[in-house]
């Protein structure tokens, strides 16, 4: 055998937001955890906007933080203007956003990773994989298929070796990245930083399908030479939304962001020097994310378009640095400096860094099982940018989900898969794993088939009891979540069998402003009855609510938050009752796609017996390897009559019993 | 990874002049060549060959070959055809051979099957491949064919489409509330669902008529006894005798047969006189009569015009009427007129009237009338759905009964959309009628909707 330097159960290669999540949930999990990175100060570096959340992001953010993640709480200590977003709309799609001081941010995990016991943070490069082959009665824990090899370690740089019972993988855009700027190329991992070249190509060597993506950034200004009169302000909200259950105070001060557009002029120059652009000139030949584009693609795609918003977002409390959101921009740096001062209040701003755009390897995620081990080699696991998905949310709650996957590998127990009525994280992931990627993977509400039961208000319910089995949630603060579900149960419950008095103080101003008192009288309602009229809302009842719970011995809603999640808590017991028939609607579309989750394909079903289906349908079932008739059907280019065959045969292959194929 | 390739005798059971062997799957080609000694065999181009009896090595008969690579073929699959002299037991051989070569014996419908699993067809495509396969009458297969060119997810496609952009305009709303993406209006919303209604509400109308070309109509011939009932019957099925075996009737009372009018499969059922029964062996015979006024599809009621109008005839013109399209005809037209056409309006015209379909004389003895009241039955087929060759698409229970919850769904939503619902909520039920729409034709992904997005709106901070 090698003579290995160091021990560990779990060891991340990278640490990014999906790497802290993994090797933080497994050293919770008990385990004896190990996180690489190239550069130790650089740990959860925010390469793009210094921003956390958004719509859809924000959900993730809240379902990491109720499965025992840790980038909820980080950013609600370091964020320094929080919004909850889309409030106008119905409380399914509220998402909050906060911005981040960067630097605090990375200061802030830093103390996080190094407050756990269980974990070792290491400088160093990883460039290989120690693998090993599976033997026969390995398998304690169900593996997919059967993996002809294991992982056992890493190989560092400097030729150390590391054993490790499993290993993740979070390398972001480093896995061979190579900058792009004007006519300007050169490899790196983020911009000033050194490529992951030799792991890359062991990669390669494993034989994964290795793809190619390209992100962008946009340039940074000075503070001090920009006219923010020119400028709409835009402020958080008066009360922060945080994104951690676990959050008692918002303490950050908090700043503003400013509000501008390009114009004419601007896309003038940007059209002038097109044939500068990499983008544009053929260099850069992978695809980028659609939803994020950079503004020399705006102005080309949307020619019609006369000015496009952008944002001026402070990086931190202690710098003078401006990010300019809605710029990302790979043009020439004379380039940029001229669209930059082409906008009125910018005339003057001095650029701190240009923009750039960057190309990196991915994985191919369909090599992925639900758990985010590879199908190829047992106890590998990839998470974050790897597996071709964009954004720190999207990373962060992958990270966390192989971290878990990792340790429960190690510990020899069933993976934890989160399915698409559980979660965004079980929908991002499934996406992955039944799709693959051609371009990078953002999240969206719309992704999500049952989006009005998945809310940031009711994450912990569905997340934190599989997170405290998992044994990444504290005893304490699953005390906590009972204590909370505890009391809002008690008050539905208490509003669906009390009558509120008409003559009691807080009846009064209620049934007046529904016009109910001059009418001479009127039967009392039940607290869920008058949540049902669309002019009574929780706020009403508040007092009310709070007093019932009180005689019960509970904590007021909201809990001991002082008052961060009292709004929170009452809206969750609100949506029930005022949207009670559209969550029944989807109710009933769950459990259609619960009855198609729960058809499992044997794994050793063998596709080529069924006659009828074409080679190009019997590739695609054979790569994926669905789990479920359900994930089956997600599959690109299967048609459903593909899938009720391999129902049919699921069926003569059992009947047939003893006579099961095996592939 | 090997699909089976398999093979079936294409052109009926029986003697021919030609007669074909068709083979789809990896290996049609190969065991095609192999049969004919000619490998390999040109793509799309017809061989003249021989084929050679296996066991004496000599030449069977003269053969034409024809390959098709995929996925340009019938079934996305390789596909041979082989046209030999339609002798039974020449395709016999051909068939025999082509499985000793490894192909197997096709299921009933697997060709199509694998067409559509292959995604060479749509669902409405394979249905209207067993129409065209099974249809009786010129007129049913000329509407198979248009649904085989896909007519119905062509018709379909625009609605997609608009209720597509639609949703993809809702969602852009939701997850780009960030950017500066436009929100619908409520009135845009609701102008924008009401289009998509209309127009499939005219769809699922149309199934009336498109019931009736594939399934036929279904057409009862009532009156009073001694009226010439069984004459007229006679009459109109002269020469039009539908091809497939005549019906016989349930009961001794009631007489089907089928036929085929301008291209409409029609059930012609003839009933035993009614009136006020004497006795009760009559009485149930009445009833029966009845009964099947009420299940026609349309009701030809029949006056002997050589006799008085007697004030029973009204009552009976009446429930004919209450139970559908009706057409009066007068007949013995050739005996002297006792009551004309003028005195049955006449008749019919208190009590808030009667909606005959149409009136006509006839004489089942002479002819005379006798195209003109064909003309009025295949006129009121097309009529009751009145809309011309549009509503020849919508042919199927099926689809109907999709189309309609679909309407539904849309109904739900404009409602919502009227009431200021927030937009993640009526997006639940535009969903579903974009799902019910599918699942006639084919699958949409939430990627199509992102693809409409990210084409429509320029969004991405």
């Amino acid at each position: 055998m090698q003579g290995y330097s160091e021990h560990y159960d779990v060891v991340v290669v990278g640490a990014g937001h999906a790497g802290v999540e993994a090797a933080m949930a497994a050293a919770r999990m008990g385990l004896k955890a190990a996180l690489y990175t190239i550069n130790l100060d650089l740990i959860c570096q925010m390469s793009c906007n210094p921003a956390v959340g958004g719509i859809a992001k924000g959900h993730l953010v809240r379902e990491v933080d109720a499965l025992g993640g840790v980038m909820g709480e980080v950013i609600d200590a370091v964020g320094i203007q929080f919004r909850l977003l889309n409030t106008s709309r119905g409380p399914a799609v509220w998402s909050p956003r906060a911005q981040a001081d960067k630097k605090a941010y990375r200061i802030k995990m830093r103390q996080t990773l190094e407050a756990e016991p269980n974990l070792r943070i290491k400088q160093a490069e990883v460039v290989e994989l120690i693998l090993e082959d599976c033997h026969a009665g390995d398998a304690a824990a169900p593996s997919y298929g059967a993996a002809p090899r294991r992982v056992r370690g890493v190989r560092l740089r400097d030729g150390r070796t590391v054993e490790a019972s499993a290993v993740v993988i979070t390398t972001g855009t480093f896995l061979n990245g190579l900058v792009h700027c004007g006519e300007q190329t050169y490899p790196a991992g983020r911009s000033g930083e050194p490529p992951s070249v030799m792991l890359g190509e062991a990669l390669r060597k494993l034989g994964f399908e290795v793809g190619r993506l390209k992100t962008g950034t946009p340039p940074r200004l000075d503070r001090r030479t920009i006219d923010f009169s020119q400028f709409e302000e835009q402020r958080g909200d008066p009360l922060p939304t945080p994104f951690s259950f676990r959050t008692r105070a918002i303490t950050q001060p908090q700043t503003a962001c400013w509000l501008a557009a390009t114009n004419a002029e601007t896309h003038r120059i940007i059209r002038e020097n097109l044939s500068r652009s990499p983008l544009y000139s053929g260099k850069i030949k992978s695809i980028g994310p659609r939803y994020c584009p950079s503004i020399e693609d705006k102005v080309v795609k949307f020619a019609d378009k006369p000015h496009h918003q952008i944002f001026l977002e402070p990086e931190g409390l202690d710098t003078n640095e401006i990010y300019v959101n809605g710029m990302s921009t790979s043009m020439p740096i004379d380039a940029q400096a001229r669209m930059i001062a082409s906008i009125p209040g910018l005339e003057n701003a001095d650029m701190i860094r240009p923009g750039y755009a960057i190309e990196y390897d991915m994985v191919q995620p369909t090599e992925l099982a639900p758990w985010l081990e590879t199908k190829k080699m047992r106890n590998l696991f990839l998470a974050g940018q790897i597996n071709g998905t964009t954004g720190y949310e999207e990373a962060a709650c992958q990270g966390l989900m192989a971290g878990i996957n990792a340790g429960l590998r190690v510990m020899e127990r069933e993976p934890l898969v989160i399915d698409r009525t559980q979660g965004y994280t079980g929908i991002l992931i499934d996406d992955l794993v039944s799709k693959g990627v051609d371009e990078p993977y953002r999240m969206f509400t719309s992704r999500a088939e049952f989006r009005l039961h998945l809310r940031i208000d009711n994450a912990d319910e569905r997340l934190t009891p599989l997170g405290y089995r998992a044994g990444t949630i504290e005893e304490k603060h699953y005390q906590a979540f009972l204590e909370k579900q505890a009391r809002i149960s008690a008050a539905t419950k208490f509003l669906l069998s009390t009558r509120l008095d008409p003559a009691g103080p807080a009846g009064r101003a209620i049934y007046l402003k529904l016009g109910l008192l001059r009418e001479g009288g009127t039967a009392p309602l039940t607290g869920a009855q008058l949540l049902k009229r669309p002019e009574v809302g929780m706020e009403d009842l508040l007092a009310w609510v709070n007093e019932a719970l009180a005689r019960q011995g509970l904590e007021e809603l909201g809990g001991n938050a002082g008052g961060l999640f009292e709004r929170e808590e009452a809206r969750r017991i609100e949506t029930d009752f005022k949207y009670e028939g559209y969550l029944q609607q989807q109710q009933k579309q769950i459990e259609r796609m619960r009855r198609a989750e729960a058809r499992v394909i044997p794994e050793s079903f063998d596709y080529r017996k069924i006659s009828g289906l074409s080679r190009e349908v019997v590739e695609k079932f054979t790569k994926v390897r669905p789990r479920t008739l359900g994930q089956a059907l997600r599959i690109p280019g299967v048609t459903p009559a593909a899938v009720s065959l391999v129902n049919v045969y699921i069926e003569i292959f059992q009947r047939r019993g003893a006579e099961q194929p095996s592939a | 990874m090997d699909e089976e390739t398999i093979v079936a005798i294409a052109t009926p059971p029986g003697r021919g002049g030609i007669g074909v062997v068709r083979l789809s799957g990896n290996r049609a080609c190969e065991i095609a060549a192999k049969l004919v000694h000619r490998e390999p065999l040109e793509t799309q181009r017809a061989t003249v060959a021989a084929f050679i009896d296996p066991e004496t090595g000599r030449p069977l008969d003269q053969v034409v070959v024809t390959c098709y690579h995929r996925p340009h073929s019938y079934t996305g699959e390789d596909v041979a055809e082989i046209s030999c002299h339609g002798a039974p037991v020449i395709l016999g051989a051909l068939v025999e051979c082509c499985l000793a070569e490894g192909a197997r014996a096709a299921e009933p419908g697997e060709f199509t099957l694998r067409a559509f699993l292959n995604g060479r067809i749509d669902l409405t495509q394979a249905e209207a491949v067993r129409d065209l396969i099974e249809s009786r009458t010129l007129y049913q297969a000329r509407v198979a064919a248009a649904q085989l060119e896909g007519a119905v997810s062509a018709r379909l496609k625009p609605h997609k489409q608009v209720l597509l952009e639609l949703i993809a305009a809702l969602e852009a709303g939701i997850d780009f509330a960030d950017d500066d993406v436009p929100v619908l209006p409520r009135a845009e919303i609701v102008t924008r669902i009401e289009a998509i209604r209309c127009d499939l509400g005219k769809l699922v109308r149309g199934y009336a008529f498109g019931r009736i070309v594939h399934e036929g109509l279904s057409l009862v011939i009532a009156g009073r006894p001694n009226v010439g009932k069984s004459s007229l019957f006679n009459r109109l099925l002269e020469e039009n005798r539908a091809i497939v075996t005549a019906t016989p009737g349930t009961t001794r009372d009631l007489v089907a047969e089928n036929a085929n009018l301008g291209g409409i499969p029609l059930r012609f059922v003839d009933t035993a006189g009614i009136r006020e029964a004497a006795d009760e062996a009559e009485k149930i015979g009445v009833e029966k009569s009845l009964e099947s006024l009420a299940e026609a599809d349309l009701r030809l009621w029949v006056l002997d015009a050589s006799a008085d109008w007697r004030e029973e005839d009204a009552a009976w013109v009446r429930k004919a009427c209450a139970a559908g399209a009706t057409i009066v005809v007068l007949n013995k037209s050739d005996l002297p007129l006792r009551c004309s056409a003028e005195d049955v309006k006449k008749a019919l015209a208190g009590e808030g009237g009667c909606p005959v379909l149409a009136m006509l004389d006839t004489s089942a003895l002479t002819g005379a009338g006798i195209a003109e009241l064909k003309n009025a039955i295949v006129k009121s087929a097309m009529g009751s759905a009145g809309l011309g060759s549009e509503g020849e698409l919508i042919t199927h229970a099926r689809h109907q009964q999709l189309l309609k919850q679909s309407l539904d769904a849309l109904d739900r939503a404009r409602e919502a959309s009227g009431a200021g619902v927030h937009h993640e909520m009526l997006l639940l039920d535009l969903y579903e009628a974009l799902r019910l729409l599918d699942a006639l034709t084919g699958a949409t992904d939430v990627e199509d909707v992102l693809g409409v997005i990210f084409s429509k709106f320029c969004v991405g901070k």
